[in-house]
């Protein structure tokens, strides 16, 4: 009993670090169309401010809003060139384009951060451990969980329930219509991809007591944030988060029943998912035009 | 096809293949026989990319299953040409069947990622299958390719075979794409709408276009473990297919013979910049990022508009992505 | 490596020695294509290096058919036995060495104890964790659950919550890299540390890769390692290596400098001439080189060191630091070598 609700809450400390990432890139994936495979230097570079911040003895928790500046302020700079000019472009250009930034990004942080792997010491206040029914769960993880859940209720507020957000959604679907009532859509946009940049970087910050940072990781994290974008369904909050919680306890169980295959169980799940439901688990409302 | 319209061109072509084989030595000739393998697999791609559409991210699957194909073939039947190249066609032939069946309906993003999921369970496989594919350490040992009592072992055989596959690969592609079925591919990237009203079945028609990706991928595989006589899971990794991607798009997509320019720049870089310099990756990224804003049709299509009028309006091809 | 050629001033037995460095990235398809550049292009007359063993199987066939003389650094059991050659010597330890002793160190601290197995699901990793099991149950040990995560693991929590319900006597384990990193962090997050005794492979405590990203995680637990920062042989190289600013060695660099000590002994006794790699390998292969890692005698069937292999305990240094202290030497350990 204890040992299946520890693992739960394992699978959801996962869930909740993939829905993190995974929400930085469907922001900007869904409202503006745009992939962003750049997204995982984000992260990393939020992991290394976080790794370098907590070493620092500053007051702790101001590493998550440094990391989000960090990002976001790598993010503004890109946006204005060359992102900018990409945003009309066919999905393969988007996709060339942010990935071989991600290879310049990857060998600039390699050189910036060195090539070793970095861990953060971890704030004395987040070292403890809670005992469930004699399991021991770290107060770390569960931190990570409840981060995931405030931050994506407030994503989703702001996208949702405010005048910006709508703004944002207006700009989507009729550009000219909102650039007729006098808004400059171009920096609608711009603060969408600067609110995607710095949630990567806030996601780093949070994951790098778990996953760690070095050269590499920005990589693998583009990998899997990608995965749980387009296995939710692309473009839908509710499906960013079913695709974060579909892949988090995925992986997660399969390493406990099939250890040996765990990580072929885990795609071949996550495959047959998109087979059954070719635009994922919550598809967005089709619109024809 | 190609040759026998231009033969001009064709004369060109075979100085080109015939000079290295006279005077390179011993590595430039296999690097030469590696940059056209991995060009063929890479030409095959841009099938799939530059007429279809279909940004695969799994193709390094049918090119190194295929080369473990052979290269389990040839343990036990010895490197027999006419045996281990119609095995890797077919091999990677029956794996791009797998994964186009998976993607038959998807398009996109979705197919982007389920390739890229097809291509890591692969590679699991592969990694995890120690019996047969000597996991991590992979297969080495292998006894060298052989055409009845020739044996292909040496750089010059090495590389005019590589160049021979190239050719007939290549000429293969091209009517692939001139035929009918190739103008239909091209057609339902553009209009899937109006194809499927004029009664084009777009399943049927990607289907094809990934078998025809997969022989092509396949046979280059299947030469790919005997430049070396190695194989390993280096050879079925995603990150080979997003190599093969950045090299398609460096020679130029939808250009067919951009490939092998591509391959060649990029293993050029890789092997030459990283003597000289820790920092090759960020020379790669940026070469591969000014391609993208300057040269969207690659080198392929950055010589073409050189060349320009000479061509003489045959740039039924020269679309960029 | 790099530092040795700067200590003699690029010469080594009267003869200057140009040193050529290529990237293999770890990928054997690299690996062999640097490699025969350098033999083909840059005609050079040793190749030394390679830390993955997947590049040096894959090395194996290419230097043996260009007679080149090559020192790796693979650790590949298979290299010291059916895929030996005699243009290849390997002055680092092969896997066997490690996993044997580390059951032979738990049997005896801990006869009663039943061993929780824990390891990267690859070639490196089945090899520790098989050699071990094997002497461990030769000697009577009690084995429990092996548990094999996937190379490049994200999250260990899942597998942590197992361990810690599983309550074994004794851990032994094997992760690189971040792999390792990851572990001991989480190791000490689910509070495993101190409860359950935690043993291992060198690389999985690295001295450099390792311990400097992993607080003191992995403070109290035991590796087995040919290397050590604390073994007497260590220290000038010690000394040497931080003088330029890097922190205490780890295996990595230890070995590398190493392989170019065996590399200078060899020019040494031969007069700066190796044309004659045969007569080159006997002189080697005569008497012990005295090197970084110690005393290295070779095997002559396979060409594969003879080595000290060190029982490291990781206690807090001095300023707090985390160091492999040496607790115990299992003298000359030598792999069973070639089947016969």
């Amino acid at each position: 009993m204890g040992y299946a609700l520890v693992q739960i809450l394992n699978a959801l400390s996962f869930s909740a670090l993939l829905l993190l990432t995974g929400l930085g890139l469907s922001v900007v994936l869904s409202l503006m169309n745009f992939i962003n495979l750049a997204h995982g230097s984000f992260y990393l570079l939020g992991s290394y401010v976080a790794v370098y911040w907590f070493a620092s003895g500053a007051p702790w928790w101001l590493a998550f809003p440094m990391a989000f500046a960090a990002a976001a302020l790598a993010g503004a700079l890109l946006e204005r060139f060359p992102f900018r000019g990409f945003y009309a472009r066919t999905h393969l250009m988007q996709v060339l384009l942010t990935y071989g930034l991600s290879v310049i990004f990857a060998d600039l942080m390699r050189w910036g951060f060195g090539a070793q792997i970095l861990s953060p010491e971890l704030p004395e206040a987040l070292q403890g451990v809670v005992f469930l029914l004699d399991i021991p769960f770290p107060l770390y993880r569960l931190f990570i969980i409840a981060a995931g859940l405030v931050l994506g209720v407030l994503l989703w507020l702001l996208l949702d329930r405010t005048l910006w957000g709508a703004v944002v959604r207006a700009s989507v679907s009729d550009r000219g219509m909102v650039e007729a009532l006098g808004i400059d859509t171009r920096r609608v946009f711009a603060a969408v991809l600067v609110l995607s940049a710095g949630l990567g970087g806030i996601s780093g910050a949070l994951g790098a007591g778990m996953l760690a940072a070095y050269p590499g990781l920005d990589e693998e994290v583009l990998v899997l944030a990608l995965i749980t974008v387009v296995a939710g369904g692309l473009g839908t909050f509710r499906g960013t988060v079913a695709g974060a919680l579909v892949v988090g306890f995925a992986l997660t169980f399969s390493k406990l029943w099939f250890p040996e295959f765990a990580n072929a169980a885990a795609f071949s799940a996550m495959a047959a998912l998109l087979l059954l439901r070719p635009n994922g688990l919550v598809a967005p409302r089709q619109r024809q035009v | 096809m190609l040759l026998a319209h231009r033969p001009a061109a064709a004369g060109l072509v075979a100085v080109a293949i015939a000079l290295p084989a006279l005077w390179a030595g011993e590595f430039h000739l296999r690097f030469l026989a590696e940059i056209l393998i991995i060009g063929t697999a890479v030409m095959s791609l841009d099938l799939l990319v530059g007429f279809g559409g279909l940004v695969s991210l799994g193709h390094a699957a049918p090119f190194g299953l295929a080369a473990y194909a052979a290269a389990i073939a040839s343990q036990s039947l010895g490197g027999n040409l006419l045996l281990v190249l119609p095995l890797g066609a077919a091999t990677g032939m029956a794996v791009a069947a797998v994964m186009g069946a998976v993607i038959l309906r998807t398009s996109h993003l979705f197919l982007l990622i389920l390739t890229l999921l097809l291509g890591k369970i692969a590679w699991e496989i592969v990694f995890h299958w120690r019996e047969v594919t000597g996991g991590a350490d992979g297969l080495r040992g292998l006894p060298p390719l052989s055409l009845g009592p020739w044996e292909l072992s040496d750089a010059r055989s090495l590389y005019l075979l590589a160049a021979g596959l190239a050719l007939a690969a290549t000429t293969a592609a091209r009517s692939f794409a001139a035929a009918p079925l190739g103008r239909a591919l091209i057609g339902i990237r553009e209009q899937p709408l109006r194809m499927t009203a004029l009664g084009y079945s777009i399943p049927r028609i990607r289907f094809s276009a990934m078998l025809a990706a997969g022989a092509i991928a396949g046979a280059a595989g299947a030469l790919y473990p005997f430049v070396n006589l190695y194989v390993g899971p280096q050879s079925v990794h995603w990150t080979l297919s997003a190599t093969m991607i950045v090299m398609l798009v460096i020679g130029g997509v939808g250009s067919l013979w951009g490939a092998f320019l591509g391959s060649a720049a990029y293993l050029t870089v890789q092997t030459y910049v990283s003597s000289y310099t820790d920092r090759w990756q960020l020379f790669v990224g940026l070469v591969f990022v000014l391609t993208v804003l300057l040269l969207p049709a690659g080198i392929a299509g950055g010589l073409r508009s050189l060349v320009g009028g000479w061509a003489h309006g045959r740039n039924g091809n020269d679309r960029g992505a | 490596m790099q530092l040795l050629l700067a200590q003699s001033g690029n010469i080594m037995a009267g003869r200057a020695v140009e040193f050529l460095v290529e990237d293999d990235q770890a990928r054997p398809e690299e690996g062999v294509r640097k490699a025969r550049k350098l033999i083909g292009q840059n005609k050079v007359d040793i190749l030394c290096g390679v830390i993955s063993s997947g590049v040096a199987l894959a090395l194996r066939d290419v230097v043996t058919e260009a007679k080149v003389p090559t020192f790796l650094l693979g650790s590949a059991n298979d290299l010291a036995r059916k895929a030996a050659s005699p243009y290849i010597v390997r002055p680092t330890k092969t896997n066997w060495m490690l996993g044997h002793t580390a059951a032979r160190w738990t049997h005896g601290k801990l006869p009663q104890a039943r061993a929780l197995t824990v390891a990267s699901d690859y070639a490196a990793g089945r090899e520790f964790v098989g050699d071990f099991a094997d002497t461990y149950r030769q000697l009577g040990g009690q084995l429990g659950k092996q548990i094999w995560t996937p190379l490049g693991n994200a999250d260990f929590g899942p597998l942590m919550t197992s361990i810690a319900m599983e309550r074994p006597d004794v851990v032994y384990g094997f992760f690189a890299g971040s792999d390792a990193v990851r572990f001991l962090r989480q190791w000490k997050e689910y509070r495993l540390n101190g409860r359950i005794p935690l043993i291992g492979t060198g690389a999985f405590f690295d001295q450099e890769d390792v311990l400097p990203a992993v607080g003191d995680a992995a403070l109290g637990t035991v590796n087995t390692f040919q290397q050590s920062p604390t073994a007497p042989a260590s220290a000038a190289f010690n000394q040497a290596y931080m003088a330029t600013g890097k922190p205490l060695p780890g295996e990595f660099s230890t070995s590398g400098y190493a392989c170019g000590q065996v590399i200078k002994a060899v020019l040494e006794r031969m007069g700066g001439d190796i044309s004659d790699w045969e007569n080159a390998r006997q002189a080697l292969f005569a008497s012990p080189v005295e090197t970084a890692l110690g005393h290295m005698p070779f095997d002559p069937r396979n060409g594969q060191a003879i080595l000290d292999i060190h029982v490291n305990e990781v206690r807090r240094g001095q300023g707090g630091k985390m160091i492999n202290t040496v607790v115990h030497t299992y003298q000359a350990v030598r792999d069973p070598g070639p089947a016969t």
